[in-house]
């Protein structure tokens, strides 16, 4: 019953919002205190070895919309809880419409429905409603720009789920269910079907242009960098990571690891090499959000346990530390005038101590800095890789990484008077705790032995040696500036490399098989 | 209503609509890459949803099957509902997000008077961030 509880309650909660609008606060709080009771609840049956499921509507399993609380929902459904709370917090002083609660409400409800759902329709259609949230929450402050890459979001997300009904179709033609669970037992027979390859690919394509993969997800620089902040962090630190996890649930079901090794690969290193060449801060951010996937996709088409539990801590990891670099980025653009790096570093001064101290603690995360998110996740992540190619990967994007967030340093040292309002303070100190405390946080979600081989030396130098290479690397070539084809971001382009990655992925498990 | 126990030996559904339904899924995407046109553009997404919703159609169909309306008494073979209950579903959210689209495009043509996209995308990188005040 608390699976489908989640959900609702925030639908109601989101209807209340909107008809007593003078009291959205005390709605705000009440809805956070009933979802963690609900997760609390969830969270128990799990560490006791019976996870939640349901089957809604009396219908048979297989058919019916089926939920189950597993390990995977529950991650994803606290760090959509985690992840509401910061949000609410950064807003509670600012003059937001009631429709904005409203919003939030239905996305976070949306999020919670879709970590848990196991049936492909459902996730069809709680994809179609974050995405249609996300669009007005993208162009929320009306401006043309917002407007404008809302509607190229909304054009690929449409053709991307277009396909991914196809794949829905391929697959009940055959098999006559949409269940995963169900789907999982049933397609072990018959691997290597031509079918089912066009069915992976169709459904991979799909949830990769949601879940922010290169080729792809070509909507996302835009429309994550111009999104108002707090709308940036949700979608940066959330609802990609929906699509992310409709991933992870296919490649129990479909023999998709290669091509998830695949554009894991491409995702980080060009993810990688945009942001390198960014100079628009929240662009960079939007950039490195790609790259980050890149990571956790890695993880999954490893296909060992630790890599697995590696990748989804990167994803707890990657919401935290993403969602406080936009919201800091956020708040320190308008004190300084802008989100470009040479007028962020003209006006450091205007940018308030907390944010500042807020966005240093969010960088260390995300470059790795021993002990924080980044690097507990990552080690884990690397544990579980038993290739030396995939490591090279992961160290090559690790690099880069840093080599591109060593542009911010002029902006995290300076001295300011400013002040920054308590709520803000309050949401930077709930996500930077969660980057500092990240490592006995995760002993929830990884056992105590993997986590503790996260903390050991080789590990900890080597985080060190990447840091120190990175930065070396980046005043090598900081004065040079290349020129990279921005044409792919265009509307007219990108459904063409939409198919162009369906195409790589079905090419990639034809021959895999 | 198809059991899931094994996979089918054939699956469901005729080939005629699905041949169709690919064919016009490539001329709307070919139509979504060559067109400028936001309002062109926007209808040849619909012709990509359409397309879509043919083939979901079509898989329910079986031979010689009628509509999935069981009289009693009668015994016939029936086409499978659920497709088509999932299509439905289907067909109301794009509604909606062409519905959306349509709205956003129109309060863009409001501020450039233009529907081609080259031209707004020129114009927007023209303007600085003060210039770019909320439309509406």
């Amino acid at each position: 019953m608390p699976l489908i509880l989640l959900p609702l309650v925030r639908f109601v909660f989101a209807i209340l919002t909107i008809s007593f609008a003078k009291a959205r606060k005390a709605f705000a709080i009440l809805s956070h205190v009933v979802d963690a009771a609900l997760l609390g609840h969830l969270l128990m049956l799990l560490v006791r070895g019976a996870p939640t499921s349901i089957t809604i509507g009396g219908a048979p399993i297989g058919i019916g919309i089926s939920m189950i609380g597993d390990q995977i929902g529950l991650t994803f459904a606290v760090l959509a809880w985690v992840l509401s709370v910061a949000i609410t917090s950064y807003t509670w002083k600012d003059r937001l419409r009631p429709y904005f609660f409203l919003l939030l409400n239905l996305l976070i409800g949306a999020c919670y429905a879709l970590s848990f759902t196991t049936d492909l329709f459902t996730t069809f259609l709680l994809l179609d409603l974050s995405t249609l949230v996300s669009f007005l929450l993208v162009g929320y402050q009306r401006r043309p720009r917002q407007i404008w890459a809302s509607l190229h979001y909304m054009i690929l997300s449409s053709l991307g789920m277009s396909v991914f009904l196809i794949g829905i179709g391929v697959v009940y033609s055959h098999c006559g269910c949409l269940d995963l669970v169900v789907l999982e037992s049933l397609l072990s027979e018959s691997l290597g079907e031509p079918w089912l390859h066009l069915a992976g690919a169709l459904l991979v394509a799909g949830l990769a242009v949601k879940a922010g993969v290169f080729t792809f997800s070509l909507w996302l620089p835009s429309a994550h960098a111009r999104a108002m902040p707090a709308v940036s962090a949700l979608l940066s630190g959330l609802v990609i990571k929906m699509g992310v996890v409709g991933l992870l649930r296919l490649g129990f079901v479909f023999p998709i690891d290669l091509p998830l090794i695949v554009l894991g690969a491409i995702t980080g290193i060009l993810g990688i090499v945009y942001a390198l060449n960014s100079y628009d801060i929240k662009r960079l951010l939007a950039f490195h959000t790609l790259s980050q996937i890149g990571y956790i996709l890695i993880g999954f088409g490893a296909h060992t346990e630790v890599a697995r539990l590696g990748a989804l801590s990167y994803e707890v990891a990657h919401g935290l530390f993403k969602a406080l670099l936009f919201l800091t980025i956020g708040e320190a653009a308008s004190h300084a005038g802008g989100s470009n790096l040479k007028t962020l570093i003209e006006n450091r001064q205007q940018i308030p101590h907390g944010t500042r101290i807020a966005l240093m603690i969010a960088v260390l995360g995300i470059i790795g800095l021993p002990p924080l998110a980044g690097f507990d996740a990552k080690a884990i992540l690397e544990d579980g890789l038993a290739s030396v190619p995939l490591h090279l990967i992961v160290l090559l994007i690790s690099i880069g990484t840093v080599m591109s967030f060593a542009k911010l340093t002029p902006v995290l040292f300076s001295r300011s008077t400013c002040k920054t309002t308590r709520s803000r303070i309050l949401s930077y100190a709930w996500l930077g705790g969660g980057i500092v405390l990240f490592w006995p946080l995760s002993l929830l979600l990884v056992s105590p032995g993997i986590n503790l081989h996260a903390l050991t030396a080789p590990h900890i130098a080597e985080a060190f040696v990447v840091i120190a290479l990175g930065a070396a690397l980046y005043l090598l070539i900081r004065k040079k500036r290349f020129q990279l084809p921005l044409e792919i971001f265009r509307l007219e382009t990108s459904p063409l490399m939409i198919l162009l990655g369906f195409f790589l992925v079905y090419g990639l498990l034809a021959i895999g098989r | 209503m198809g059991g899931y126990r094994c996979i089918r030996a054939t699956p469901g559904g005729t080939l005629v609509a699905a041949v169709i339904a690919f064919i016009l899924f490539g001329i709307g995407v070919l139509a979504l890459v060559l067109r400028r046109d936001l309002v062109i553009k926007l209808l040849a997404l619909g012709l990509v949803n359409a397309a879509t919703i043919l083939f979901l159609v079509s898989i329910g169909d079986r031979p010689g099957a009628k509509a999935p309306i069981q009289l009693p008494g009668e015994v016939a073979i029936l086409a499978d509902p659920l497709p088509h209950a999932l299509v439905l579903s289907a067909i109301v959210v794009n509604f909606a997000i062409l519905a959306l689209a349509l709205v956003f495009v129109m309060i863009l043509v409001e501020r450039y008077h233009t529907t081609d996209s080259t031209r707004i995308e020129q114009e927007m990188d023209r303007e600085t961030d003060e210039e770019e005040t909320p439309c509406l």
